[in-house]
């Protein structure tokens, strides 16, 4: 009779270990999904109902397909779960830390920071080869037909690897900082 | 005497304030007319980008007589420079003109 009572004392703890593990793994994978929703970037902290407002009518935000591409498709990789953990680990510590002692909590701030915020997203950028605007927009598979003739001469110098997406295409999603811009950011790749 | 001329340099002061919003407004109208051109997609008020910076420009021409007909030309009729201004109005050229040279 002991024998059967210690067994089922440890099939219970088993089961319930298995079950809080599973329920933990379910969380966590609804936290790091809840985390990298557009609502929850642009509400969740104070400071970042700027550059949301400034997102908003840019054309990521509205255009004629209605296909988007909000803070997490540029601001987090895709390209690894691994990378992607890593670098929402760092943001998010980072960022709660600085929402708490309030680094950019008024608008003057926020400008203040404005282009060393941006130069250390031009920085990441310069540094992958735009590999976040890649995600979506596939120089390859751009079609000359559709684009205008300046625009079909200029992604001519993607081919070469001079030049990446963010060298011109920076200041489309959110308000330009008045300074150099990536094509004179000096970066070790 | 001294208040009257303490009235007369708050007046002058006074005045300052509507010119300097007025320039101001100026500023909001070319910044707008710019967005709307789509210079944008080539230049950047600071940045270089695919075309220099209004900085550049401004600093490029500075001093120089023939500074702002340079700027309208290039931007209302060359050839080499395609995009031009939507606007064909004279006022709102020159303001964009004027705009771009005092960045």
């Amino acid at each position: 009779m002991q024998d059967w009572s210690k067994l089922k004392l440890g099939i219970v703890v088993a089961l319930v270990t298995l079950g809080g593990t599973v329920l933990a793994g379910i969380a966590s994978v609804a936290g790091v999904v809840l985390t990298g929703t557009e609502e929850f970037c642009s509400t969740a902290c104070h400071s970042m109902n700027i550059p949301a407002a400034e997102f908003k009518d840019t054309i990521h935000d509205t255009n004629r397909t209605g296909v988007r591409a909000t803070c997490a498709d540029c601001h987090i990789p895709h390209h690894s779960v691994v990378a992607m953990l890593v670098t929402k680990t760092k943001a998010g510590i980072k960022d709660i830390y600085g929402e708490m002692t309030g680094v950019i909590d008024t608008k003057e701030k926020y400008e203040k920071e404005r282009y060393g915020m941006a130069v250390q997203v031009w920085t990441v950028m310069k540094q992958t080869d735009s590999r976040e605007c890649r995600h979506c927009h596939t120089a390859t598979k751009m079609n000359p037909e559709n684009q205008s003739e300046t625009a079909r001469k200029k992604h001519e110098a993607l081919k070469s690897g001079g030049m990446t997406c963010i060298d011109c295409h920076f200041g489309i999603a959110h308000s330009e900082p008045d300074g150099p811009g990536p094509q004179e950011l000096k970066v070790a790749k | 005497m001294k208040t009257t001329l303490k009235i007369i340099v708050a007046g002058v002061f006074a005045c300052a304030v509507p010119l300097g919003m007025v320039h101001a407004a100026d500023d909001a109208a070319a910044a707008a007319e710019i967005k709307k051109s789509g210079c944008l997609t080539c230049h950047s008020v600071s940045a270089k980008k695919d075309g220099p910076s209004f900085k550049s420009i401004a600093e490029k021409h500075k001093g120089k007589a023939d500074g702002a007909d340079l700027v309208k030309t290039q931007i209302t009729a060359s050839k080499e420079h395609k995009q031009h201004l939507k606007t064909k109005d004279e006022a709102q050229v020159k303001n964009v003109v004027e705009y771009i040279l005092s960045r």
